[in-house]
């Protein structure tokens, strides 16, 4: 499933003339590949992203599923409960703040992400449920997987701000920037080494 | 303090019981100590576990109340909101509720809600405590240190951190001390950066247990450790607490005194002791009892010697069969030996062995009884012969049977032999001088000793007891005694006058001698005249002594003194040299006289002294003549003769003095070796009267001539004398008629007249 939203991310790249690929490498500061980090990057001719769908993050065994999902401003994510039990998905996050309570298997609730940037969301009856939605502004966005590599294709070339985001990230809002040439064509590398910190409860594993 | 036996057992004993008695004392107190000792340790380290378990329970159920806020989801959601009201209120709601000291929030960006008096510092302490894992431990707040919990706040992310704090006073403590079964007091104490502290306690308690912690904390030990306090030893347990976050480490520190955990111990301590000074006492006791059955008898015994030595007849109880009864015993057999022999030693002490009479000793003891009565000591007159007639067995015979006879007369006379030839009795004073004299003639009848008749004859002398009198009443009779065979006496009391005063006449001699140098002491000339030639040859020196204060004494006072006393000699060469010096003045004069000088008879047998004076004789040329009695010659008749041999050798002439009054024998007179016969002057003052006298003098002149004597007539008072001797053929005459004894410048100016004159003097010169 992860494996197919991110192939639905690189199929939105546009297969436009004068566009590079970004790769970004992100490691802890023991050089171990950090997954579920979320690379923005911002070409200085920007472009709105689109809002595609659907966007699902689904609660199975008492988990969310994805942990981290990049959504568009003004996405629309469901919220479908397959477990057995009841469910009480909130988020305190500034600017999406939603809270959808008790409710049922086989219900599903849907959220409008309105303001960038993360917002966790947790469940009220267990605490070790979380995940994060990454609401972003740029339609360049991407999580690395399981061996920290993310790939941005179709950025338009020159010069651009990079950003690194991860729910354990510390630093300010969990995340960090830089610039990095995106060439007109072809590919450009870029690694980022990053402070992890343990999460603050135990949930899914990442 | 350990003269006596008793005593000395007793301290031993009982300083044998009292060292036994501290060992084991020592013991107990050392078995008792250690054993409170390992209750006290056992009883904090258990108070430690308590402690542990109780910190657990109160930090779980701190987390439990933080966790339970934290997951509030109206909490959560004004802490994501920063919702500071309602979160202040929602803690202060839970101190109310759960009792709480401290409550409060520290969000992800360092803000501090609902701690009061929170700084800046103190928020970034916090967060960095938070942040670096902080879950429980002990905080300190403004030196406070507090029990103190965490619990983060999760939306799901962490908002911050509420944490929940107790705080460690007093009261705590109480409460943790009411747990242990032993009063304890427990105490915490925290290290800042200045060092260790322990708050809530008084300054002096709070710095003591400080050190201690910081000790102990550097010893790493686990183990309790002592702790000397004003309170005494005590023992006190550290045990580090986790701290809530950063460097600061704090300690709880569990106390007990030594003295409390003895406490229990105090009745048996003192029951030992109690039990040790009963023993102490009966060791005491006995010991006392039976060193005294020991030294009852010895002091018996030391008592007993002690009156034996002082003379007390002593005789002991043998109370026991040991021993010592044994010792009793021994002891009285000895006193009986020493008793008898002092009886036997006493009697022979008062006894003469010769004769089986009192001796001198009895006597003087009895005499001592005798005050105001009188004494008289007999004497046997010619003893010396009488035992040499007789031998020395006869003689004592004699004298104890004359004791015997006294005793048969007069039992109660208490006779006694004084000496060989002396006894002594005691009588009446009154008419004691007849009494005496008839005693005498009872025993003066002829003795028979071993078939022979010996007859003796007995002088007595008399003296009263007076214990006062300087010389004892047994030397005053027998001075008597002497005083009375002196005087032809059958019986005489002491005569005090003619003895004289033993002490005056040791004084006259040593005023004698300083009289031979001051000048008290001169010679006088006496002229001899030469009835031949018609002129003055010869003169008799004489001393004469003018004494500062008796005035003049009589030579035959000090010369016969000088005599006894051994002091002739020193006179005799203040003489001889005076006479050498004066014939050296004379001869300047133009007078060339024979001096005569009297020798004493003692000196004729000095060969040393006879020889100093020949010798100084022949160095001045001297022309003299020695005047020497016949007596002198009796004692040591062989060196006499030598002597007067080794003078007449040096041209001394010698004349025999006196002729006539003593022995006159004509033995002497034939062998003495003289020049000169003196007949004595007795015969020559009534030699005009009496024509006896003529007789024997002018048959002494023609027996003297006869032998080749030259005659010299003393006493020469009367011009008809004088003139008899002339016709009698004598050669020199002596005397007052021709002239007195001259000092010698007087005697110058009378040789220069008379041999003017030429002629004999016919009056007495002045």
């Amino acid at each position: 499933m992860r494996m197919a939203l991110a192939l639905a991310v690189l199929t939105l790249a546009p297969a436009t003339a004068w566009a590079g690929d970004f790769t970004m490498t992100v490691r802890n500061k023991a050089g171990v590949p950090v997954q579920n980090a979320v690379v923005m990057v911002y070409p200085t001719a920007g472009a709105a992203p689109r809002i595609t769908g659907p966007y699902v993050i689904t609660q199975k065994d008492i988990t969310f599923d994805p942990f981290v999902m990049i959504v568009p401003v003004g996405a629309e994510v469901k919220f479908p409960n397959k477990d057995k039990v009841r469910h009480h998905v909130y988020s305190f996050s500034a600017g999406n703040r939603f809270e959808i309570k008790l409710y049922g298997k086989d219900e599903t609730r849907s959220v409008v992400f309105k303001a960038p940037g993360a917002a966790a969301i947790g469940c009220n009856i267990h605490d070790r449920m979380a995940a994060y939605v990454r609401v972003v502004d740029t339609p360049f966005a991407v999580k690395t997987g399981a061996d920290g590599i993310a790939i941005v294709r179709g950025v338009p070339g020159g010069s651009a701000a990079v950003r690194v985001w991860h729910p354990y990230l510390r630093a300010p809002k969990n995340e960090v920037a830089a610039t990095v040439v995106i060439p007109a064509q072809g590919a450009v590398g870029q690694a980022q080494s990053v402070e992890i910190r343990a999460p603050a409860n135990t949930h899914q594993g990442h | 303090m350990f003269q006596s036996l008793r005593t000395r057992l007793t301290v031993l004993y009982a300083a044998l019981f009292g060292l036994a008695m501290l060992l084991v004392a020592l013991a107990v107190y050392g078995a008792i100590t250690a054993a409170a000792r390992r209750q006290v340790e056992n009883e904090l380290v258990a108070g430690g576990a308590v402690f542990d378990r109780l910190w657990t329970l109160q930090s779980d159920q701190l987390s439990d109340a933080a966790s339970v806020l934290a997951r509030d989801y109206g909490f959560r959601e004004a802490a994501a909101t920063s919702d500071q009201a309602t979160i202040a209120s929602a803690l202060e709601n839970l101190k109310g509720r759960l009792g709480l000291d401290v409550a409060f929030l520290v969000g992800m960006d360092g803000k501090v809600t609902g701690l009061a008096g929170a700084d800046a510092d103190m928020s970034r302490q916090l967060w960095e405590d938070l942040d670096g894992g902080a879950v429980s431990g002990v905080l300190q707040l403004k030196d406070q240190p507090y029990q103190a919990v965490s619990a983060p706040v999760l939306a799901p992310q962490a908002l911050g951190w509420v944490v929940f704090a107790q705080r460690l006073d007093r009261a705590e403590m109480a409460s943790l001390e009411e747990l242990s079964s032993i009063p304890l007091k427990a105490a915490v104490a925290v290290k800042d950066h200045k060092g260790w502290t322990a708050p809530g306690l008084s300054r002096d308690d709070g710095e003591q247990l400080a050190a201690f912690t910081a000790a102990a904390m550097r010893a790493k030990t686990a183990r309790p450790r002592n702790l000397s306090t004003r309170e005494g030893a005590t023992i006190a347990l550290a045990k580090p607490l986790k701290a809530f976050g950063g460097e600061n480490a704090s300690a709880l520190v569990l106390r007990y005194p030594l003295s409390l955990a003895l406490g229990p111990y105090r009745l048996m301590l003192a029951s030992v002791f109690i039990v040790g000074l009963a023993g102490m006492g009966m060791v005491i006791g006995g010991s006392f009892l039976l060193a005294r059955s020991i030294t009852k008898p010895v002091s018996a015994l030391d008592d007993a010697a002690r009156r034996l030595q002082a003379g007390e007849r002593v005789t002991l109880q043998a109370s026991t069969k040991d021993e010592l009864g044994r010792l009793a015993l021994s002891f009285n057999a000895m006193a009986d030996g020493i008793a008898d022999r002092e009886r036997r030693i006493t009697r022979m002490a008062l006894t003469d062995q010769e004769t089986g009479l009192p001796n001198r000793r009895a006597f003087e003891a009895a005499m001592a009884a005798s005050e105001g009565r009188s004494v008289a000591v007999i004497g046997i007159d010619r003893y010396q012969e009488l035992r040499n007639a007789l031998g020395y067995r006869l003689a004592a015979d004699v004298t104890r049977e004359i004791g015997a006879r006294l005793s048969a007369v007069w039992p109660e006379a208490g006779i006694a032999r004084l000496s060989n030839e002396r006894l002594g009795f005691v009588l009446d004073t009154l008419r004691s001088e007849a009494a005496t004299e008839l005693v005498l003639a009872a025993l003066e009848e002829p003795l028979v000793l071993d078939g022979a008749t010996v007859d003796v004859e007995l002088t007595a002398g008399l003296a009263p007891i007076h214990s006062d009198e300087p010389i004892p009443a047994i030397e005053r009779a027998s001075i008597a005694l002497d005083q009375a065979r002196a005087s032809g006496r059958k019986v005489a009391p002491f005569d005090a006058e003619a003895y004289g005063d033993p002490g005056s006449k040791l004084s006259l001699m040593s005023e004698m001698l300083t009289a031979l140098h001051d000048g008290s002491m001169a010679l006088h000339y006496q002229p001899k005249y030469s009835l031949m030639e018609r002129r003055m040859t010869g003169a008799e020196a004489l001393v004469r002594w003018r004494h500062p204060v008796r005035g003049t004494v009589p030579p035959d006072l000090f010369v016969e003194l000088a005599e006894e006393t051994g002091h002739i000699r020193e006179l005799t060469r203040f003489t001889l040299q005076r006479i050498i010096a004066d014939q050296m003045l004379l001869r300047a004069a133009g007078h060339d006289l024979r001096l005569s000088l009297n020798l004493s008879g003692r000196l004729v047998g000095d060969r040393a002294f006879v020889d100093e004076m020949v010798a100084q004789v022949r160095e001045a040329g001297a022309k003299l003549c020695f005047e020497i009695t016949e007596t002198a010659v009796i004692g040591n008749k062989d060196a006499a003769l030598v002597n007067i041999d080794v003078m007449r050798a040096s041209g001394i002439a010698i004349s025999i003095d006196d002729y006539g009054s003593g022995l006159s024998s004509l033995a002497y007179l034939k062998q003495l070796p003289a020049d000169e016969l003196k007949i004595d002057k007795a015969f020559i003052l009534s030699l005009a009267e009496s024509t006896r006298d003529a007789l024997l003098v002018k048959s002494t002149i023609d027996l003297a001539h006869s032998l080749g004597l030259k005659v010299v007539a003393e006493g020469v008072e009367t011009e008809k004398a004088m003139a008899l001797l002339s016709t009698m053929g004598c050669d020199l005459a002596q005397g007052w008629h021709i002239a007195k004894a001259l000092p010698l410048d007087k005697l110058v100016e009378f040789l220069a007249v008379s041999s003017q004159s030429e002629r004999a003097p016919m009056a007495r010169s002045a």
